[in-house]
């Protein structure tokens, strides 16, 4: 299956599976040219949709979730070829929201054509940058990744077709956009320092500016929402945005009764998390596929593997390193927050109760409560959750039509509970 | 608390007027504020009383909906707790204090556009009327000439203004000072203010997708851009304040006052036409009226610091408004500054001593003529619709804010 693709990398990039000799760990991933072929047109579709900066090491993160294989981490250039691009360099492909779409304000598109002065254009580009900032391809984009494979398995099950239409593509683009404004005014909600390992936007540029960039991303996703010109799809998107603004609300208060507590972890967890996931698959299915039945398979698929991606998080905050999450650890802990390990440990130790309710605002709680949580199985149990939520997925989406993409959803939400980044 | 207490304080907290208060007290207590304004405070109070009566029913914006949710009780629990701190989210959302450029004449202003904005929108969706070509298509609950949609809309349009306003509000922790208190109070005042201007936001987004009008999303959705870059601005110009002001000529000036204060009101008035399904010729002539109509109410109250007939000495100005910017614009920028080194005493700008500068010069003429021309273009705008008594108080609200008597 040899077959010319205009790929992102320019007219001259063709597709081929890896010359021999295969280099040794190139082997073990041991993916068909077919499936290749199909990874590599969901990583198309990636660059078309996401119009940001998606580099090659997310085409690289998708290639081994979708093989299954991310532990099998191989040279750069290796990998590059079998995404068929000869030199990786010219592989960064930095299709940028503003310049594909002509979303955000810039230079060119200025509406009133009597200004031209410079303090426009540098305040102006200033706020592009801000609002750029975390377009860099440094994110694991795991909501595009997603929105696209989901897409195209609806596709496929409806009616056979593989192409990914252009309103479902910018899906992909619109939830990462939701995110990305919802993070930039979590950060300054929490006074987070770093996020992704590089400084949060409000310790670069101030409160003051940082929240108008976050503002400015949403309205951005709103009008591309907007021009996708379908009502359905609003409402469930729209749905997102109240969803993130209500867990965050949900994430203030706390409750005394244990089981309150969890009931309220879960649903606050959907809520900042699960809901973008699930709203944005179900609307890609709605864009692809007539049949409520569907709908619901997506959204489900898209819930439950929010629901056990939030829960991975919340335990790679109490086992993972600084450097590997990007972020600083045991940050949970130090907002006040009790998140699935603490509160399964606190089944084992009540007297991490008091902590829970003083927010873990006492000198030496953080601390305490850490030992508590990895002397305890809460880190266990809440994996252990997390795998039901997958589970619950994976039954779901298999009600879909086989297709690579639909295999490729359910190894995707395996890799959600192995990834330790 | 009581529910009833927390409810009559929340429209407060968010710097609205809400339902359970009457609509001409709001308006009059605001009017009330503008007591020493050029306009005759009768008759501003009078155009606005009768624009009431037009458009059948309160102007209170924020539904009850939203007022009675569990999110903003608990905001309204959370702007408790900051009482008694210096976060700015306080003197935004109880708008009785002096805002961060000290500028009365703005706070009386911002809480007059509070009000407006939906009055406008509902105005004019009343002028335009119900589509006789394609009546066929229309919502059947008309109350009063407008559609329920297009009081959404008017609603939607003061959600996304007092969701900025809360939003202009955050303070940048790394140049705080020992007088604005703890770290930790500014902390949780960010905190709310993000959540609350968040919370607005949501609930805007929620009454457009409510509206199934892909088209005036868009265009809310891009009014919101333009106001985030226009407050962007303003901020800008903001921080440099009192030291020297923007070397703008008025072109660039109206750019971003267009942004900051024209947009949302010229995209909501053209949005309302959308709705009723009225054409484009008909949209681009409400948009005109929004735009004009905001341009020249944002510059009259701009020219109040300049011909109150009493102003204490202690009143500043911004060095952004309308009238400075004209006075640089036909000073020259050496000369102006000259003028603003000559006003200083010891780092301080004698803002009285530079006030009278600039009123023995041309720049709050050429802003009185502005505000006029902006004024006319308005009413130029409304010609197109017929004639009625909501056209009528469209026209009105003009002539009040460009007469300078």
């Amino acid at each position: 299956m040899q077959s010319y693709h205009p790929g992102p990398w320019g007219g001259s990039s063709t597709w081929h599976s890896p010359s021999p000799p295969y280099p040794p760990h190139l082997i073990s991933l041991s993916l068909s040219p077919e499936s290749c072929f199909y990874l590599f047109l969901v990583v198309w579709d990636l660059c078309c949709c996401t119009r940001v900066f998606l580099s090659l090491r997310q085409a690289e993160g998708l290639l081994s979730s979708c093989s299954a294989q991310a532990t099998l981490c191989g040279d750069f250039s290796c990998r590059a070829r079998v995404l068929g691009a000869q030199d990786p360099v010219a592989v960064v492909f930095r299709l940028r929201c503003s310049e594909a779409c002509g979303i955000f304000p810039d230079q060119g598109s200025n509406r009133c054509p009597c200004i031209g002065r410079q303090e426009l254009f540098i305040s102006t580009a200033e706020l592009r940058e801000m609002s750029e900032y975390h377009f860099d391809g440094k994110g694991k984009a795991f909501r595009p990744i997603i929105v696209v494979l989901m897409a195209r398995a609806c596709n496929i099950h409806h009616n056979n077709a593989r192409n990914v239409q252009a309103s479902q593509r910018a899906i992909a683009l619109i939830a990462e956009m939701i995110h990305t404004a919802s993070l930039v005014h979590d950060d300054i909600i929490d006074d987070a320092s770093s996020r992704r390992g590089k400084h949060t936007v409000n310790k670069i540029w101030g409160e003051k500016k940082a929240v108008l960039a976050g503002d400015l991303i949403l309205s951005a996703a709103s009008i591309a929402l907007a021009r996708i010109g379908n009502t359905t799809v609003i409402s469930i998107l729209t749905q997102v945005i109240e969803d993130l603004v209500r867990g965050e609300f949900l994430q203030l208060g706390s409750k005394e009764n244990e089981n309150e507590r969890f009931a309220h972890y879960l649903e606050k967890t959907f809520k900042k998390t699960a809901s973008l996931i699930a709203n944005s698959c179900k609307a890609v299915s709605v864009l692809g596929c007539p049949d409520p039945a569907v709908h619901e398979i997506a959204y489900q698929y898209g819930k439950n593997v929010g629901i056990a991606f939030q829960l991975i998080d919340d335990v790679l905050d109490f086992t993972s390193c600084s450097e590997q999450m990007g972020k600083p650890t045991s940050a949970d802990l130090k907002l006040g927050l009790a998140t699935g390990p603490v509160l399964f440990a606190c089944q084992q130790f009540p007297e991490m109760n008091a902590m829970i309710m003083r927010r873990f605002g006492s000198p030496g709680d953080v601390d305490r409560a850490l030992q508590y949580v990895l002397q305890s199985d809460g880190v266990q149990q809440t994996t252990y959750l997390a795998q039901r939520y997958c589970h619950k997925a994976v039954s779901e989406i298999s009600k879909l039509r086989p297709s690579p993409e639909r295999d490729a959803l359910i190894q995707l939400s395996e890799m959600v509970l192995t990834r330790d980044k | 608390m009581s529910l009833r207490q927390l409810l009559l304080r929340l429209p407060r907290y968010l710097g609205a007027s809400g339902p359970l208060r009457g609509p001409l007290d709001t308006i009059s207590s605001v009017i009330s504020c503008r007591g020493q304004s050029s306009r005759s405070p009768a008759q501003w109070n009078q155009v606005v009383s009768e624009a009431e009566k037009i458009v059948g029913y309160p102007t209170s914006f924020m539904s009850l909906r939203c007022l009675l949710s569990d999110e903003l009780c608990n905001i309204a629990m959370q702007v408790r707790k900051l009482v008694g701190t210096q976060h700015p989210l306080l003197t935004t959302v109880s708008g009785f204090c002096s805002s961060e450029d000290g500028d009365l004449g703005l706070i009386h202003d911002r809480q007059n556009n509070l009000q407006l904005r939906g009055l406008v929108v509902l105005l004019i969706s009343k002028a335009a009327g119900p589509n006789s070509v394609n009546a066929s298509c229309q919502n059947y609950d008309m109350v009063s000439g407008i559609y329920s949609c297009q009081r959404s809309l008017a609603e939607i349009t003061e959600l996304i203004h007092t969701a900025l306003l809360v939003h202009r509000g955050i303070v940048n922790l790394n140049e705080l000072q020992s007088s604005d208190g703890p770290l930790k109070d500014m902390q949780f005042g960010n905190k709310i203010a993000i959540l609350s201007g968040d919370f607005l936001l949501a609930n805007a987004c929620n009454g457009l997708a409510l509206l199934q009008n892909t088209k005036v999303v868009e265009l809310l959705a891009s009014a919101l851009m333009d106001l985030v870059q226009g407050v962007y601005y303003e901020n800008s110009t903001l921080a440099k304040e009192n030291r020297i002001t923007d070397d703008i000529g008025i072109s660039t000036w109206k750019e971003q006052t267009f942004l900051s204060h024209g947009a949302l009101l010229a995209k909501s008035c053209q949005a309302a036409m959308e709705l009723a399904k009225h054409d484009a010729e008909v949209q681009d002539m409400a948009f005109q009226y929004g735009k004009h109509m905001a341009m020249s109410h944002k510059i009259n109250s701009d020219l109040l610091p300049f011909i109150k007939e009493k102003t204490g000495d202690s009143l500043t100005f911004n060095l952004n408004s309308a009238p400075v910017v004209l006075h640089q614009e036909f000073l020259g920028r050496d000369l102006w500054i000259k003028q603003i080194r000559e006003a200083q005493e010891k780092g301080r700008l004698d803002y009285a001593k530079l006030r009278e500068t600039i009123k023995a010069g041309k720049g709050v003429t050429s802003a009185i003529d502005l505000c006029r021309y902006h004024g006319n273009k308005a009413l130029e705008a409304l010609e197109s619709f017929p004639p009625s008594e909501a056209r009528t108080a469209l026209e009105n609200i003009v002539f009040a804010m460009t007469r300078f008597s």
